[in-house]
């Protein structure tokens, strides 16, 4: 536990002093044109349309930080040959995983709340009232996010940064896709076509089991159990990925 | 894997050494031993009889398999290597010998893909490791790094804020402690790196190639701090090309080439003139071992010293 705590320090104050919180700055700017902009086009609808977008902006922003950040973590101590001095010394290869991933959560817990919050006073400014659930779906996107980067970090342990990040960012979009390709299992014109499909299905995380921005924007009542349920399936995934992460980890010789 | 002693004294005078006997000793074996060890008779040093050597390695093989046709390359051809407990001992070699690989393996950081590994010590916790031209995280100063390292080998608050001062001011970083490590010169780079291998008061120590980068005032402090560790009775493996230093710092010392052991002994025994046909008789059993085709995969073997 002490060296997965003191990996986890080091990570988040690596990526704090890689000035990864500018992103939060970059995403108030964004927002704030596309508030003026929305706000001209939209006929009395200025506030559910930023709330819909912003929560899009956020997700995108925290994905793509986050898959780009995770790919690099564990190639760069092992091109930078850290690797030697960390275990020569009482750190397991399972520790040092868990370590690297909690400690750019640490620094993505930052970047999400911050873009949130953002997020929240814009919508309230922009129209004048703003949806508490904006902070509840704020949390429910860094699930998300973690699981893309436990999939990045996976995917790190035996590709380039490059292409961990690519397979993260396509993980993310089947996973937003999964619903539609549950659906093809219906249509039953081929079995094998079925099968794939369900393999498919089982393999990508399930990222469109709740609709936050038809909660967030009224569309849709809350199902508290669903979230909850959506919430445990995705932490248990990430948990997973990060096993596997692991036990391609332990092969390595440096 | 055990903690570290709780000794804070980093290299304390007098230190008493703990009796190796009641500890398990910490064994990294190959997967294929359907090759046996070379039959060896090395003799430790100094270790008191009854005690296990620091450092026991029997007919160590590792083979990479490289590049797209899968070209599978020998490293080191069947190892034999005894450290004795309290040795200062020098591992010589031309590049490309199986030096650093030889200790990889001792670390546990690569698999012997044959032979057997074992370290008469209680576990990590109680090893010290500086790699050949090391990076460290440029972000950190060199005190956040000392206590990162600290907190790896789970010290108590005290006990680490303890060490990371002393380390530091053991070579000579006192006052750049707060210094960022992107700041540092190579030479700096080397002393915060020989600091970080000591923070947990290791009884066992391997140095890659320590005096690399070095100006003659730096040089002179690692040699100085090697010095202190063999006094207090602590082991010390350490690579180098500097055959000067080797044949002034070390008792025994071991000549590898082409993945095997050539010569390993005590320096008074490849320098009878006060060390200073350490050059000649290194070249001697490179170039000889060479010349006698003894580099080639069905004749490696391992000379003796006449002890």
């Amino acid at each position: 536990m002490n060296g997965t705590l003191a990996v986890a320090g080091n990570t988040f104050r690596e990526t704090i002093r890689d000035r990864i919180l500018l992103v939060v700055v970059l995403f108030a700017l964004g927002m704030i044109v596309a508030g003026v902009w929305l706000a001209s086009i939209s006929l009395g609808q200025q506030g559910r349309l930023m709330e819909d977008f912003g929560l899009v902006a956020v997700s995108g922003f925290g994905v793509i930080v986050g898959v780009f950040v995770a790919a690099g973590l564990v190639h760069k101590e092992v091109d930078k040959r850290t690797v030697f001095v960390l275990f020569s010394k009482p750190l397991g290869r399972g520790q040092f995983i868990a370590g690297k991933f909690a400690g750019l959560a640490g620094t993505m817990s930052l970047v999400l709340a911050g873009m949130a919050v953002f997020l929240f006073l814009v919508a309230w400014l922009v129209s004048g009232a703003a949806s508490g659930w904006l902070l509840v779906a704020g949390v429910l996107i860094y699930l998300q996010v973690l699981v893309v980067m436990a999939v990045t970090i996976m995917f790190s342990t035996f590709t380039s940064p490059i292409l961990a990040a690519v397979l993260g960012i396509c993980v993310f979009v089947a996973g937003q896709l999964s619903h539609n390709v549950l659906s093809l299992t219906r249509l039953g014109h081929s079995a094998v076509l079925d099968g794939l499909s369900w393999l498919v299905y089982l393999l990508v995380p399930n990222f469109s089991a709740v609709n936050l921005s038809a909660v967030v924007v009224g569309e849709q009542r809350p199902d508290w159990a669903a979230i909850a349920g959506w919430g445990g399936y995705l932490v248990a995934y990430l948990i997973l990925m990060l096993a596997v992460a692991t036990l391609v980890f332990r092969r390595k010789e440096f | 894997m055990t903690g570290p002693g709780t000794d804070p004294a980093l290299t304390g005078a007098g230190r008493p050494k703990p009796d190796r006997m009641e500890t398990a000793s910490q064994t990294i074996a190959g997967q294929n031993m359907a090759e046996p060890a070379h039959e060896s008779s090395t003799e430790a040093g100094p270790t008191p009889a009854g005690r296990p050597p620091a450092v026991a390695i029997h007919g160590l093989r590792k083979t990479l398999i490289t590049g797209f046709r899968r070209r599978r390359v020998e490293i080191l051809r069947g190892v034999d290597l005894t450290v004795g407990d309290g040795e200062v001992f020098g591992l010589l070699g031309p590049n490309g010998a199986g030096k650093t690989t030889t200790l990889k393996v001792a670390l546990g950081l690569m698999r012997p893909s044959a032979g057997s590994v074992s370290l008469g010590v209680d576990g990590a916790g109680e090893i010290g490791y500086l790699p050949e031209n090391p990076y460290f995280y440029d972000y950190l100063t060199g005190r956040e790094l000392l206590r990162f390292c600290a907190r790896l080998f789970a010290l108590p608050d005290d006990v680490r804020e303890e060490r990371v001062e002393r380390a530091l001011d053991q070579v000579g970083l006192a006052d750049a402690g707060g210094k960022q490590l992107r700041k540092y010169s190579k030479g700096m780079l080397q002393r915060i790196g020989i600091a970080q291998a000591l923070i947990n008061d290791p009884r066992l120590v391997f140095l890659d190639e320590p005096m690399t980068g070095l100006d003659p005032v730096g040089r002179l402090e690692v040699k100085r701090i090697i010095e202190q560790l063999g006094a207090d009775g602590r082991t010390v493996v350490f690579n180098s090309h500097i055959l000067s230093d080797v044949a002034e710092l070390c008792s025994r010392i071991g000549i590898m080439g082409g993945g095997v052991v050539l010569w390993q002994g005590k320096v008074s025994e490849a320098t009878p003139s006060h060390g200073d046909g350490l050059e000649d008789f290194f070249m001697e059993i490179v170039l000889g071992s060479e010349a006698a085709g003894e580099l080639s995969a069905s004749s490696c073997s391992t000379r003796e010293a006449d002890s």
